[in-house]
């Protein structure tokens, strides 16, 4: 539901989504290289990429509708900046062969979930880095699942704002988006805080917005 | 004499009755046709029916023809317009923003395979996933492969400068 389909926003909306999705995915392949070397990241980039494609296809019955996951959060904090490019691959996948979303309003698509993965990365970051506590991997469990809860609801309120330049016939499509992803905000919270808990237990160098500040 | 005639004639008439006859000319069986529905159905990839969907049928002009919501298979019939061969349906499903499809329904063509373009003839879900990551794969190692060259590259000039 997060996906927005073809043909349904104006011009100005999709040329301006596809404009800052091309400068983010240039900034973010800048960056990281800049940072160190992109070889290292691309298998977990290609993992993540795949996890992300196929998230979409577990679906959750919510009322008359069903809503799927979405793993912005996760992706963020795992791959860092580059969830951006990541998120763009995996919506282009998703857009060809499973017919979520579509094709012109990929630039859009990727901001109302890129976006989302950036900020969590920024929280997830700067969170650990101010909570000082004993137990990394409850810390990272927590804050794991309060950045996976926000980056849905983020992308969630991106979706709709999107869909609010449509004018006021989309007002309750946008409110039914907003009621119908409560529960995955939720379960998308545990999924994100669960894996990121056992990721640092067992492989904390994977998770990108960790690996910075370690060494 | 003239009743062995008369019994003759009969007779004639009786075989060429016979040989004359056709299976239905007796209780004369008859077929018309008449196509009072046009059943469309609604799915999202991996065949969960798109319930509550509104539904506009435009004729071939683009004219507005009828209007109405999927039930809970997904599925939406019609009665078509006599003389109207060719159909516009959309589906907008309103409950998720962003899911709309268009379908142009030509009844000349369907008459000869009608439901072929069914569910059947998607390809199955789990073949697009692995698809899916059959792309990744191929990027990652596209990607690789660049890096790899690159590196290599780099390490060969640095060896021709060592040389120097």
């Amino acid at each position: 539901m997060v996906h927005i389909s073809d043909g349904i926003l104006s011009l100005p909306v999709l040329a301006a989504g596809w404009a800052i999705t091309i400068a983010l995915i240039a900034v973010a392949l800048w960056w990281s290289k800049r940072k160190g070397s992109v070889v290292e990241e691309i298998p977990k980039l290609s993992v993540m990429t795949a996890a992300f494609f196929v998230a979409s296809l577990i679906h959750v019955a919510v009322g008359p509708t069903s809503v799927h996951l979405i793993l912005c959060g996760l992706m963020g904090i795992i791959l860092g900046i580059l969830a951006y490019p990541a998120i763009f691959i995996g919506l282009v996948l998703q857009a060809f062969l499973f017919g979520h979303g579509g094709v012109t309003v990929l630039g859009v698509n990727t901001i109302d979930m890129g976006i989302p993965a950036l900020v969590a990365y920024g929280i997830f970051k700067a969170g650990n880095k101010l909570i000082p506590s004993k137990s990394l991997t409850s810390k990272a469990g927590l804050l794991g699942a309060l950045t996976g809860g926000i980056a849905v609801a983020l992308a969630v309120s991106l979706t709709a704002g999107m869909l609010y330049t449509l004018g006021k016939e989309y007002a309750w499509a946008i409110k039914a988006l907003i009621i119908y992803h409560i529960p995955i905000i939720v379960i998308e919270a545990i999924i994100v805080g669960s894996v990121v808990a056992f990721l640092v237990r067992v492989k904390p160098e994977l998770i990108g917005s960790l690996g910075g500040e370690k060494e | 004499m003239k009743a062995k005639l008369v019994f003759a004639v009969f007779a004639m008439l009786l075989v060429l009755s016979c040989l004359s006859i056709s299976v239905v000319s007796a209780h004369r069986l008859h077929v018309v046709h008449k196509i009072s529905e046009i059943e469309i159905e609604a799915y999202f990839v991996g065949a969960t029916p798109c319930r509550n969907a509104n539904v506009t049928v435009y004729d071939k002009g683009g004219n507005l023809y009828m209007e109405g919501v999927t039930d809970d298979e997904g599925k939406f019939s019609f009665p078509p317009k006599i003389g109207m061969k060719e159909y516009t349906v959309v589906v907008d499903a309103v409950h998720m923003p962003g899911h709309k499809a268009e379908a142009v329904i030509n009844l000349s063509q369907e008459a000869a395979g009608a439901s072929a373009g069914g569910m059947g003839t998607e390809m199955p879900l789990y073949t697009r996933a692995i698809a899916g990551f059959g792309y990744l794969i191929g990027l990652a190692g596209a990607a690789l492969a660049y890096m790899g060259w690159k590196m290599k590259r780099k390490l060969g000039d640095q060896k021709i400068e060592n040389r120097e």
